[in-house]
C-alpha cells in the first residue's frame, strides 16, 4: 500500500457484460492521451515562450503575458507545462518498456517452464514483492543518481514484479488449454509453441499492463521529484511541483496557479492510461481467466 | 440508527475543534529546529546551527560570541596571557552550579578539555591539537598552555567548546558510549525537561543561573524538517520563532503580515563556484578567471535571491567582516571572457560550437550541485546557459548530499583528494566568522587546509597564512588577512556568487526580545540572557 | 499435509527473508558517500587521520565486508539492531517509537479505506451500469490517478494554513504535556489530515475490487438458484453475495496490513509526521546504516508474515481453495 502504486495485488475478473460501458471509458482514455501526446509532440509550435528563458520576473502571477504566471526564475509556466507533457509521458512510456520487457519475459519464462525455474524466479518477484517499494526506490535513486535515464531504470526495475505475477497466471492457463498440450504432445518444439499458442495470447495482457505500468510510472516519477530525488534540471511536470513546493507556493497563494495545474495534468495523464488500460484489460481478459 | 452515528461524528468533531486551541501555548516560546538534534548535549547534536547554538543554551562555554561575533568573557570572569600568547590564565566566576546543585569548578574545565582530546569529536577534539596541558592549581583558576600562540584561540576554543561536568562524564569512556549518553546535565540558562522522539524539546529555565533572569520561561522547540511547513506554521502561528533562515519570495508577505516581524542583517554563509584546481584544464588561473567572468552575479543576486543577498567578494570574506579587505571586487564580463580565452589559446577549432585547449582537449565540464539547495541548482543552470554562450560546455548534475560529498570531499578528508569538474557548493556562517577561515579554506597542507576541497596550492598564501595563525595582534592580523585576500582575488581558485543575507521572522506578540547576532539569527543565548557583568 | 505445505512454504519465505536481509546489508553499502559525518558531527573535515580511525573503529565500519556481514547477520539472529549512526540511540528504540504512529496513520487509513471500500463498492454494484455506478467508477479513478503529495498539500493549504482549521504539522500539539482524553483528542486533530490524505487514495484499489468481485459473484450459478428460491434481493445479496464477493477483498487487506509497517513516506513528510516511512527515508540521506538496515528487515518481515498469514487463512475462508490443492 505504498500511496505512489496503489495496487499490490492481481486485479479481479470483471464479467465480460460491462464491457460496452468500458468501451466509453477507453474512448476517454484514449481521447486523453492523444490531446497529451499531441501537445507535447506541438510544444515548440504552441508553447508562448521558451521554457528555459526568463521571460518575465520570477513569481509574476497570471497575467496576459503569462497566462499561469511564471516561476521562481521568470521563465512562462505555461511553456514549461507543456514541454514537460515530453518529459513526464516519455519516462512514462520507457520506465513501462523497460518494466513489461521484464515482466513479460519473467512470466512468460516461469510459467511456461515450470518447476525450478518457475519457483525461483517467483522467490525472485516475491522479493521485490515484499521488500518495501518507496525506500527501495529512494536508495537506488540516491544511488544511481537522478539522471533521466537513471530514473527509468528505477522505476521500471520496480515495476515489473507484479505484470510478471498476471503474466505467469496467463502463461500457466494458457499451458494448459486443450490444443496447447496436444501441440506440446505430437511433438512440437517449446520455441514454436510459445510462439504460436502463448505469446499471442499473452501479448494482449501485456499491452493492458503496460498502460497501466505507464500510469504508475508518472505517478512515481511525480513522487521521486517531490521528494528531491529526480531530476530537477528536466522540466517534468515533477520537477514542476518540487519547485513550487520548496519555494513556497503553498504559503503565498502562487499554489494556485503553481500547483493546481501541473497536479492535474499528471492526474490526466494517468487518468487517460488508466482508462486506457481497464478498457484493455476488460476486451482482452476475462474469459480467458473463467 | 444512522442519525445517531452522524450526530456522534458531528460532536466529536465540534469537540476537537473547541479542544483545539488548548494546545497553544501560554508563557512558552515555540522555536523550530530544522533535525533532531540528539540529546542536546556536547556529544549528540546533530548540526553547526542551530544544533550548536540550542545546546549552549543547556550548556555553557568559557566565553560566548556577542552579536558581533566577538568573544565576550561567560563563565570566566577574567584572563591574562602572556606575552608570547602562550600561556592563558583564567579565572572562573564563583557560585557556578550545576543543573544538579553541584559546584561548576576548573576541575570540570581541565576534565573537559582532556576529555575532548580522549573521546573523537569532530568539533571539539581538534581544538586540543595546539593544548599541551590544561591546569587546575585552585577551584577558581585555570591555566592553558598552548604550543604555538594562536589567534583564533578565544573565539575557537574557548568561545566553542561547552564545559561538561565531570563528575558525571568521568564514566562514559568510549565515543560509542557517548554519543548515546541521554545526559543532559548543563550549567546554561536551560535545563532539558522533556525530549519526545524525532518531535520537539521542552526546556525549562533555570531559576538560579549565575548571569541573572532568563527571559523565557519555556522554550519548546518543534522539530519541522520541511521548510515550507515551517514557514506555513509560522504564519497560521502554531510557532512562534523559526531557525531557519526565511526564503527571499516570502520576505515581503512576512513583512506584511500583522503580528509577525522581520530582522534582516548581511549572512556570512556564503554560495561559491568551487573548482577542481588539480583538474587538468582548471588549473589555468586563466580559464578560470574567463569561467568567472561569464558569471554576472548582480543578476544572480536579483534574479534567484530577489535582492536578498550581498554580491561576492573575490577574497571569500564577507564585506561586513572585520578582517575584509576594502576595495577588493570583481569586475567581469562576457566581453573580457571571450578576450582572455581567446588569448589564452582556447579556440573552437573544430566548429562544433565548443572551444578546445590548445593541445585538443574539448572545455567540457560537469557541474555538480546539491538536490536540497532548490538556489543553488537554479544557479548551477544559468552557470550552464552563460558558459553555452561563450564556448564551454557545462553539464548540471544534481545529487543527494552524500553523493556530492562523495566526489568532491571524500569522506570529509581534503587528504582524499577530489573526482570533480566544478560544484556550487557554500559554506556555513561560522566559517566566515573564524579570522582563520582563509587558511582552513586554502593552505595546501591538506591537514591544515581542511576545507580546501579544491586542492588549490600556494607556496605564498601559505606563509602568510602561518603567519596569521600565530599572530595576536589584530591590525597585523587584518594586515596580513589583506594580502591574502588579494591573492585569493588574484588567482581565483573559488568564485564567490553571493552571501545570502540572514532574514529571521518571528511572532512579535508572543516574544519579541531576540537579538539579532550579526550575520547568523537570532538563536543565541544572548536572546535569552543578558551577558553576565 | 498442511505441515508439508508450511516446511514447503516456509523453506521459500525464509530463503526470501536471507536474500532481503542480505540485500539490506550490501544496498546501503554500496552507495557512494560516507556516514562520518553523522558519526562524528558536523567540522568532521577538521578531523585528524588518528581521530577518524578511532570513530569508525568505534562503530565497526573498519571491519572487512564479510566481517561485518557475518556480525551483522548474528545479531540480527538475536534481534539486536545495532545503535543508529546519527542519534546514538538503540534501532531498535527508534523504530519502536516511530512504530506506533505509522501503525495510527497508516493502519487507521487502510481500516476506514477499508470499511468504506465495500460499503461503496457493494452500493455500485447493486446498482450497475446506474448513474451512481459510472460516477462511482470515474471517481474512483479519478482518485487512484492522483498525486498524493499534491492532494496533500492543497489539503494543508486550504484546511491548515488558509482556514486554520487543523494543525499544519506533527502528531500532537509539542510541548503541551497534554493527558488522557485532551491528548487523544490532540492526536485525533493531528491526524485527521493526513489519514484522510491516505484514505482518500486507497479507498479506490479496494472499491474497485469490491465492486467487481461483487458482481462477477452475483453472476454465478448459484446466485441464480437462490433468486429462483424466492429470496430477496437484499437477502441474496447479504446473505450469499457479499460474503463471497468479501474474500478478495479480505486478501488484498490482510497483503496491505503488511506494508502498513513501511509507513507512507510522502504524506509522512508533507504532515511532518513521525513515521517510518520518513524514518527510512532520512536514513538514507544519512547513510545511517543500522537504521536503514533494521527498518528494512522490520518491514520484510512484517509483509512476509502478512503473506503467509494470507497463505494461511485464505483457504479457511474458502472452501473451494481448500480442496482444489
Amino acid at each position: 500500500m505504498s500511496e505512489v502504486s496503489a495496487s499490490a495485488v492481481p486485479r479481479v475478473v470483471r464479467p465480460a457484460r460491462a464491457r460496452i460501458r468500458f468501451g466509453g471509458v477507453g474512448v476517454v482514455g484514449i481521447a486523453l492521451l492523444t490531446v497529451l501526446v499531441v501537445s507535447g509532440a506541438l510544444a515548440p509550435w504552441i508553447a508562448p515562450y521558451d521554457p528555459e528563458e526568463t521571460t518575465g520576473a520570477p513569481f509574476e502571477p497570471p497575467s496576459r503575458a503569462h497566462p499561469l504566471g511564471t516561476n521562481d526564475v521568470g521563465q512562462d509556466l505555461v511553456s514549461e507545462l507543456i514541454y514537460g507533457v515530453r518529459i513526464s509521458l516519455t519516462i512514462g512510456f520507457l520506465a513501462a518498456v523497460v518494466a513489461i520487457t521484464i515482466g513479460t519475459l519473467v512470466g512468460v519464462v516461469a510459467g511456461y517452464a515450470g518447476g525450478w525455474t518457475d519457483a525461483i524466479l517467483m522467490r525472485a518477484v516475491d522479493v521485490v514483492l515484499v521488500v518495501p517499494f518507496l525506500p527501495l526506490m529512494i536508495l537506488l535513486a540516491a544511488y544511481l543518481g537522478p539522471s533521466f535515464w537513471n530514473i527509468i531504470l528505477v522505476i521500471g526495475v520496480l515495476v515489473w514484479a507484479r505484470p510478471a505475477r498476471v503474466i505467469r497466471a496467463q502463461v500457466l492457463q494458457l499451458r494448459s488449454l486443450d490444443f496447447v498440450e496436444a501441440a506440446r504432445v505430437l511433438g512440437a518444439s517449446s520455441g514454436r509453441v510459445l510462439r504460436r499458442h502463448i505469446l499471442p495470447g499473452v501479448l494482449s495482457l501485456s499491452l493492458a499492463q503496460f498502460i497501466l505500468a505507464a500510469s504508475n510510472a508518472i505517478l512515481i516519477e511525480a513522487s521521486l521529484s517531490f521528494l528531491g530525488l529526480g531530476d530537477p534540471t528536466a522540466k517534468s511536470w515533477g520537477s514542476t511541483l518540487y519547485y513550487a513546493q520548496v519555494r513556497s507556493a503553498f504559503l503565498s497563494g502562487a499554489w494556485r496557479w503553481w500547483v493546481l495545474p501541473p497536479g492535474l495534468l499528471i492526474t490526466a495523464a494517468v487518468l487517460g492510461f488508466a482508462f486506457t488500460g481497464f478498457a484493455l484489460e476488460e476486451t482482452f481478459n476475462p474469459r480467458l481467466r473463467r | 440508527m444512522r442519525k445517531l452515528s452522524v450526530s456522534l461524528v458531528l460532536g466529536v468533531l465540534i469537540l476537537m475543534l473547541l479542544l483545539a486551541p488548548v494546545g497553544a501555548q501560554s508563557g512558552a516560546v515555540r522555536l523550530a529546529l530544522t533535525r533532531d538534534e540528539g540529546w542536546l548535549n556536547p556529544y549528540t547534536y546533530q548540526t553547526g546551527y542551530p544544533g550548536w547554538n540550542i545546546m549552549t543554551l543547556v550548556y555553557d562555554t568559557l566565553y560566548y560570541p556577542d552579536l558581533n561575533n566577538e568573544p565576550i568573557p561567560w563563565l570566566v570572569r577574567t584572563t591574562r596571557v602572556s606575552t608570547d600568547g602562550r600561556t592563558w590564565t583564567l579565572t572562573l566566576r564563583p557560585n557556578l552550579r550545576w543543573h544538579d546543585g553541584r559546584p561548576l569548578t576548573s576541575a570540570d574545565v581541565k576534565f573537559t578539555f582532556e576529555y575532548a582530546a580522549r573521546v573523537a569529536h569532530s568539533r571539539w577534539t581538534p581544538t586540543t591539537r595546539n593544548l599541551e596541558s590544561v591546569e587546575a592549581p585552585d577551584p577558581q583558576t585555570v591555566v592553558f598552555r598552548l604550543k604555538q600562540a594562536d589567534a583564533g584561540f578565544r573565539l575557537r576554543t574557548l568561545a566553542d567548546v561547552p564545559i561538561l561536568p565531570a563528575h558525571i562524564w568521568e564514566s562514559v569512556t568510549t565515543v560509542a558510549a557517548a554519543r548515546a549518553f541521554r545526559n543532559t546535565v548543563g550549567s546554561g540558562p536551560y535545563r532539558v525537561e522533556e525530549v519526545q522522539d524525532g518531535q520537539f524539546y521542552r526546556l525549562a529555565a533555570n531559576p538560579q543561573y549565575f548571569a541573572g533572569p532568563v527571559k523565557v520561561r519555556e522554550l519548546v522547540l518543534p522539530i519541522i524538517r520541511d521548510a515550507t511547513v515551517s514557514f506555513t506554521a509560522l504564519q497560521a502561528g502554531q510557532i512562534d520563532a523559526n531557525s531557519r533562515v526565511l526564503t527571499p519570495e516570502l520576505v515581503a508577505q512576512f513583512e506584511k503580515t500583522q503580528g509577525i516581524t522581520v530582522m534582516r542583517g548581511p549572512g556570512f554563509a556564503s554560495t561559491i563556484l568551487q573548482f577542481n584546481v588539480e583538474h587538468p584544464l582548471l588549473k589555468d588561473a586563466r580559464l578560470r578567471r574567463a569561467i568567472a567572468s561569464t558569471i554576472n552575479t548582480n543578476l544572480m543576486v536579483r534574479l534567484l535571491m530577489l535582492g536578498y543577498a550581498t554580491v561576492g567578494s573575490p577574497g571569500y570574506l564577507h564585506p561586513a567582516s572585520p578582517f575584509y579587505a576594502a576595495g577588493l571586487k570583481f569586475e567581469g564580463t562576457k566581453a573580457r571572457a571571450v578576450a582572455i580565452l581567446n588569448e589564452a589559446g582556447y579556440t573552437d577549432r573544430n566548429g562544433d560550437g565548443i572551444r578546445e585547449a590548445p593541445d585538443g582537449a574539448p572545455l567540457q565540464f560537469t557541474l555538480l550541485t546539491l538536490a536540497g539547495n532548490p538556489v543553488r541548482i537554479r544557479g548551477a543552470e544559468l552557470i550552464r546557459t552563460w558558459l553555452k554562450d561563450v564556448g564551454i560546455a557545462v553539464n548540471v548534475r544534481v545529487a543527494e548530499d552524500a553523493a556530492i560529498i562523495d566526489q568532491v570531499w571524500p569522506e570529509f578528508d581534503v587528504c582524499r583528494g577530489r573526482r570533480f569538474d566544478m560544484a556550487v557548493f557554500g559554506w556555513s556562517a561560522p566559517v566566515m566568522s573564524r579570522p582563520t577561515a582563509l587558511v582552513d579554506l586554502f593552505h595546501s597542507d591538506c591537514r591544515i587546509g581542511a576545507i580546501n576541497i579544491g586542492g588549490y596550492k600556494n607556496p605564498a598564501l601559505d606563509r602568510l597564512g602561518e603567519q596569521l595563525v600565530t599572530t595576536v595582534d589584530p591590525t597585523r592580523q587584518k594586515q596580513i588577512a589583506a594580502q591574502m585576500q588579494k591573492i585569493v582575488a588574484q588567482d581565483l581558485p573559488i568564485h564567490v556568487l553571493f552571501y545570502p543575507e540572514t532574514i529571521m521572522a518571528f511572532r512579535s506578540s508572543t516574544y519579541d526580545r531576540w537579538a539579532f547576532q550579526k550575520g547568523q539569527g537570532y538563536v543565541t543565548k544572548l536572546s535569552f540572557v543578558d551577558p553576565p557583568k | 499435509m498442511i505441515w508439508r505445505f508450511f516446511a514447503g512454504k516456509g523453506v521459500q519465505y525464509a530463503l526470501v527473508l536471507l536474500f532481503a536481509a542480505t540485500a539490506n546489508f550490501a544496498l546501503p553499502r554500496m552507495m557512494p558517500g560516507s556516514p562520518l559525518v553523522f558519526l562524528a558531527g558536523e567540522d568532521v573535515g577538521f578531523m585528524t587521520e588518528a581521530q577518524r580511525t578511532q570513530l569508525y573503529q568505534a562503530f565497526g565500519l573498519d571491519q572487512p565486508i564479510y566481517r561485518q556481514y557475518a556480525i551483522y547477520l548474528a545479531n540480527l539472529a538475536q534481534g539486536n539492531l545495532g545503535h543508529s549512526f546519527q542519534q546514538g540511540r538503540p534501532v531498535a528504540e527508534i523504530i519502536l517509537a516511530r512504530l506506533g504512529w505509522t501503525v495510527l496513520l497508516v493502519g487507521g487509513a487502510l481500516l476506514l479505506a477499508t470499511v468504506i471500500g465495500i460499503a461503496w463498492g457493494t452500493l455500485a454494484a447493486w446498482r450497475r451500469g446506474r448513474p451512481f455506478d459510472i460516477g462511482s467508477l470515474a471517481g474512483a479513478m479519478l482518485l487512484e490517478s492522483t498525486p498524493s503529495f499534491w492532494l496533500a498539500m492543497i489539503f494543508i493549504a486550504v484546511l491548515a494554513a488558509g482556514a486554520r482549521w487543523f494543525p499544519v504539522f506533527g502528531a500532537m500539539t509539542p510541548g503541551a504535556g497534554l493527558r488522557g482524553t485532551a491528548h487523544i483528542l490532540d492526536v485525533a486533530w493531528h491526524l485527521v489530515l493526513p489519514m484522510a490524505t491516505l484514505t482518500l487514495i486507497t479507498v479506490p484499489t479496494l472499491f474497485l475490487i469490491m465492486r467487481a468481485s461483487l458482481l462477477s459473484v452475483l453472476g454465478e450459478q448459484f446466485i441464480t438458484s437462490a433468486r429462483a428460491k424466492g429470496l430477496t434481493e437484499r437477502g441474496v445479496m447479504f446473505r450469499h453475495a457479499m460474503r463471497n464477493a468479501l474474500l478478495p477483498v479480505a486478501t488484498v487487506f490482510m497483503l496491505n496490513l503488511g506494508y502498513i509497517v513501511s509507513g507512507a513516506t510522502v504524506i509522512e513528510t508533507v504532515f511532518s509526521y513521525p513515521g517510518i516511512g520518513r524514518l527510512l527515508f532520512e536514513a538514507v540521506l544519512a547513510r545511517d546504516y543500522p537504521v536503514l538496515q533494521g527498518a528494512f528487515f522490520i518491514v520484510t518481515v512484517s509483509v512476509i508474515m502478512a503473506n503467509i498469514a494470507a497463505d494461511l487463512i485464505y483457504p479457511l475462508l474458502d472452501p473451494r481453495v481448500r480442496h482444489a490443492r
